[in-house]
């Protein structure tokens, strides 16, 4: 039916009905709240009136498939006993299993990994190439690697596999730096803290204790532990710039940051610089197996452009201008500002972080838990902060900062960030105590969730409801020669008339470990023209896929 | 700027009165038409009268310094300075001329000149109160706080109702970290009741000792009471920055430099708020402001060879950066962005080099830190 202009006019004029309600649309990320989700596990800090540090950096969270049944399942890390804290009544870690309809159900005991360590963080992945994925977890204390059973259990092999890592780790990350086909492990390791290192500070002019800037406490190295290929490791780091360059690691991604096909490490340090790790592939001086080189202040990486080190938390690394190469991003605390390090392709960065309006957004924030990620399947990648100053009593010496602090979502268009976090849902406008942040497909409709860990409290779980009209294709990647979970494989696809790319990295947020889909966002394109993978080595091949399906995943076998 | 009106009236006084003695008989009348119009307030006409008379009488010390006055009082420094100087070259023991021309030179932001030119008033009257004041407030701003109170601890103990010396006396003590001393000043001030100066006082002490909300409530009471109080704004901002409102700083540091464009705190720290926003242009004209009060000030400097940095104007952050640390070695920060500097010229040797400072240095911050104060 046509109007003509006057019958439109006088339809304009004399309203005929009521207006209808607005619809109502879901905010772009939606809080599924624990009544709902069957997540009814909260994270305990041990919160003391003395204010021992590693009350305050935890926890960490991931999505997993644990019983390869194609749906994500949620693993949450808690705190338990240690040389400063002994629980009233037993903590634990919790894996809850998905049900495939929204809910999760609690199945840490039959599963075998509750932990029992201050725990920190996990690193999730396919160690032994079986096709299961198995959970490390690191602590204020000994770690925990979990080995999958393939019946929905695991087994405590720490010891078996060489893993009793001492000290205070933090976040972690599974990769295959000499491409022999097995995933290794780069733990962080933060501050000597142990029981002769404890310290309160205090006699401020509130007369209470409150926790100690990580500055006085000395700095560690972190560990590299090669994987055997027998279900051992052996530590690595030993005489390399890894354990020269002692730090106080907190957050770690590993990328290839020059397209070497050698994947590098980026670590986020607390008060003081950061490391970049370049891989420069076996030590042809001999003096160790394998070199790397530790350029963060050449590249421009290391501290602040005022030349100060500060408070690195979390890190991520993606190729968020599509030009081939990785970028990278450092969160830090209040005052000091977040940067985002746009690559030069020639092993130099430059902060543009203020240019991407994130330097303004961020300046009263202290970040943790972050990732680069398309939540609206547009193509761009687009990024999550979560956010929540590391001392509780924050807002006694400060007006402006909280304790509690909300978190920000960027939306990429044309090459810039926008802050959109003020239309990102209500969630946005609430406060956290936020730490860990995991990102995954938990309800397998391509649109990647989020979930958070809070400090003391119950993690957030935010189902994601954007980019409507947007296409998609999730990879589930099954490495044959090279390393199961295909980390440092690169995908590049077509779709609109446009070609892009993405490198499988692996780790990246804080204490966190996520989906280990690829979900490729083709926008309103209704084909996708093509899909190339280059497997990482030893094998290196190309494998192309022509008019593969949209909106599902797929699993793609090395071939 | 109060303080220094007051000097300004007074010495402009001085001045007049001085041109009423017997002139020689001709062009005296039109010299007393000249000083007429200055004193009733007509600036603009007692600048041609001043003009027309030294044209016929190029040398008389008296017309070149009531011209300078004259230039002074509408705000035209630099002409002022020049007739100050030429007074001063005849007639060199002049001390009221001395004093204008350091207050035209404190004025202008010419700080170090104006401390020199009143240093040689100071020692010429050594016990004449306010120009010992004016260069006290002169080594405040300069950051030679210790001398400051120095020189005004004598004044303070014959003038002890003063309360513009109290409080520059007050201000040099706490930025000295002479504390105690300092709160026998506020208490002072704290006898005549509640007064913009000495919240000023308190919060700027509390900011010393890192009390950041008690100094932020101070400093802004203090502003409430008097917003002309000098240095307040620049306080004020420094209380917001410390705790955590940098758009709430930037205000205060913009009104801190409406009522004195010279200050240094408020230039510099605009200056860095300009910068992180990615404002390069109006950040360079800050630390330009800045250095101009404290020309060799190695934080003016450095900020403005990360900005060279940061808008790749490479060998001018060379220059800097490396007299920088040449006068500072253990200035870490000049250290890392020169390595910066090295790596980006593609002098990887150079860069190398001073990496490893940078490494030594906090390396050995690190083990201080360890055995420091148990201190937030």
């Amino acid at each position: 039916m046509k109007f003509t202009r006057r019958q439109f006019a006088a339809l304009a004029a004399v309203p005929l009905l009521e207006p209808a309600a607005p619809a109502q649309t879901p905010p772009l990320f939606e809080e599924i709240p624990p009544s709902q989700s069957g997540i009814t596990w909260t994270h305990h800090n041990a919160l003391s009136p003395e204010h021992f540090l590693p009350e305050a950096l935890g926890p960490g969270c991931a999505f997993l498939d644990y019983d390869n049944d194609g749906w994500m399942d949620i693993y949450l890390v808690n705190s338990g006993p240690s040389d400063f804290f002994q629980p009233t009544k037993p903590l634990r870690n919790a894996l809850y299993k998905n049900n495939r309809d929204g809910t999760f159900t609690d199945v840490t005991e039959q599963a075998g990994v509750a932990g029992g360590t201050f725990g920190m963080g996990v690193a999730v992945a396919d160690y032994d190439n079986d096709g299961w994925p198995d959970i490390f977890v690191t602590s204020y204390g000994n770690c925990i690697l979990y080995k999958n059973n393939h019946d929905g259990t695991f087994t405590d092999v720490t010891a078996k596999a060489g893993l009793k890592v001492p000290g205070w780790t933090t976040s972690a990350v599974w990769f295959d730096y000499d491409n022999d086909g097995r995933l290794d492990l780069f733990i962080c390791s933060f501050v000597d803290y142990g029981p002769t290192a404890h310290r309160s500070c205090g006699q401020n002019q509130l007369g209470l204790k409150f926790y100690c800037i990580p500055r006085f406490f000395k700095p560690t190295a972190s560990f590299l532990y090669h994987n055997n290929g027998d279900g051992t490791f052996t530590e690595v780091g030993a005489g390399t710039a890894i354990a020269q360059s002692l730090g106080k690691g907190l957050g770690v991604v590993a990328t290839d940051i020059n397209n070497d096909g050698f994947m590098d490490l980026f670590v986020a340090n607390d008060t003081v610089q950061n490391y970049l790790y370049v891989n420069r592939g076996p030590d042809k001086a001999g003096k160790t197996k394998w070199k790397w080189e530790e350029i963060a202040l050449p590249a421009e990486v290391a501290f602040s452009a005022a030349g100060q080190p500060r408070s690195g938390m979390g890190v991520d690394a993606a190729d968020v201008f599509n030009s081939g190469y990785q970028d990278l991003f450092v969160a830090n605390v209040d005052q000091e500002m977040f940067s985002l390090y746009r690559n030069q392709k020639d092993e130099t960065f430059r902060d543009v972080a203020s240019a991407n309006g994130v330097a303004q957004s961020t300046r009263l924030l202290s970040g943790w838990g972050l990732k680069f990620f398309d939540y609206d399947n547009d193509g761009a990648i687009d990024l999550i902060l979560a956010n929540g100053h590391p001392d509780d009593m924050i807002e006694r010496y400060s007006p402006t900062v909280k304790h509690r602090e909300p978190l920000l979502l960027f939306h990429q268009a044309g090459g810039k960030l926008t802050d959109v976090s003020a239309t990102a849902g209500p969630a946005f406008t609430r406060s956290y105590p936020a730490r860990g942040l995991a990102v995954g497909d938990f309800n397998n409709d391509g649109r990647l969730d989020v979930l958070i860990g809070n400090n003391g409290a119950a993690p957030l779980l935010l189902k994601n409801n954007a980019g409507a009209g947007n296409h998609w294709l999730g990879l589930k990647l099954e490495g044959v020669r090279c390393n199961r979970d295909a980390i440092g494989a690169r995908i590049r696809w077509s779709a609109g008339g446009v070609i892009r790319s993405r490198l499988k990295n692996s780790g990246g947020s804080y204490l966190s470990s996520h989906d280990p889909r690829e979900v490729l966002g083709i926008g309103p394109a209704t084909k996708l023209d093509w899909v190339e993978i280059k497997w990482p080595q030893p094998s290196g091949k190309i494998q192309r896929l022509d008019n593969p399906p949209l909106d599902r995943y797929i699993s793609v076998r090395e071939q | 700027m109060n303080y220094v009106n007051r000097f300004l009236l007074a010495f402009l006084l001085v001045a007049a009165a001085a041109a009423q003695t017997p002139a020689p008989p001709s062009g005296e009348a039109m010299l007393k038409q000249a000083i007429s119009l200055h004193q009733s307030g007509n600036i603009p006409g007692a600048i041609e009268a001043y003009k027309n008379y030294l044209a016929v009488k190029p040398e008389s010390p008296l017309a070149l310094s009531n011209l300078g006055a004259a230039y002074s009082k509408s705000g035209r420094f630099e002409d002022a300075i020049t007739q100050y100087r030429h007074a001063l070259r005849l007639q060199p023991t002049n001390a009221p001329v001395e004093m204008n021309l350091g207050l035209a030179y404190y004025k202008s932001g010419q700080t170090a000149l104006a401390a020199t030119t009143l240093e040689h008033v100071h020692k010429a009257v050594p016990n004449e109160y306010q120009p010992a004041l004016l260069l006290a407030d002169c080594w405040l701003a300069m950051g030679r706080n210790k001398a400051a109170a120095a020189l005004l601890t004598p004044f303070a103990e014959l003038h002890p109702d003063e309360r513009a010396l109290a409080y520059i006396l007050g201000t040099a003590l706490i930025r000295d970290q002479q504390l105690e001393k300092g709160q026998i000043i506020i208490s002072r001030i704290l006898r005549d009741g509640e007064s913009a100066e000495a919240h000023l006082l308190l919060g700027s002490a509390k900011l010393s000792a890192q009390e950041y909300p008690a100094a932020l409530q101070d400093l802004a009471r203090a502003v409430e009471l008097n917003p002309h109080l000098p240095y307040v704004y620049s306080w004020y901002g420094q209380a917001l920055l410390r705790t955590g409102d940098p758009l709430r700083a930037t205000e205060a540091f913009r009104k801190a430099l409406e009522a004195n464009p010279f200050d240094y705190t408020a230039n510099l720290q605009l200056a860095i708020l300009l910068k992180e926003d990615n404002q390069p242009e109006e950040a360079r004209q800050r630390l330009q402001r800045a250095l101009q009060v404290r020309p060799r000030d190695p934080d003016a400097r450095y900020q403005r060879s990360t900005l060279d940095l940061q808008t790749d104007h490479l060998e001018d952050a060379r220059r800097e950066l490396e007299a920088l640390v040449k006068e500072t070695p253990a200035f870490t920060g000049a250290h890392v962005t020169l390595a910066t500097v090295y790596y980006r010229l593609k002098r990887k040797a150079d860069g190398d080099h001073e990496r490893k400072i940078v490494q030594a240095q906090n390396a050995e911050t690190q083990r201080r830190q360890q055995s420091g104060e148990n201190v937030k």
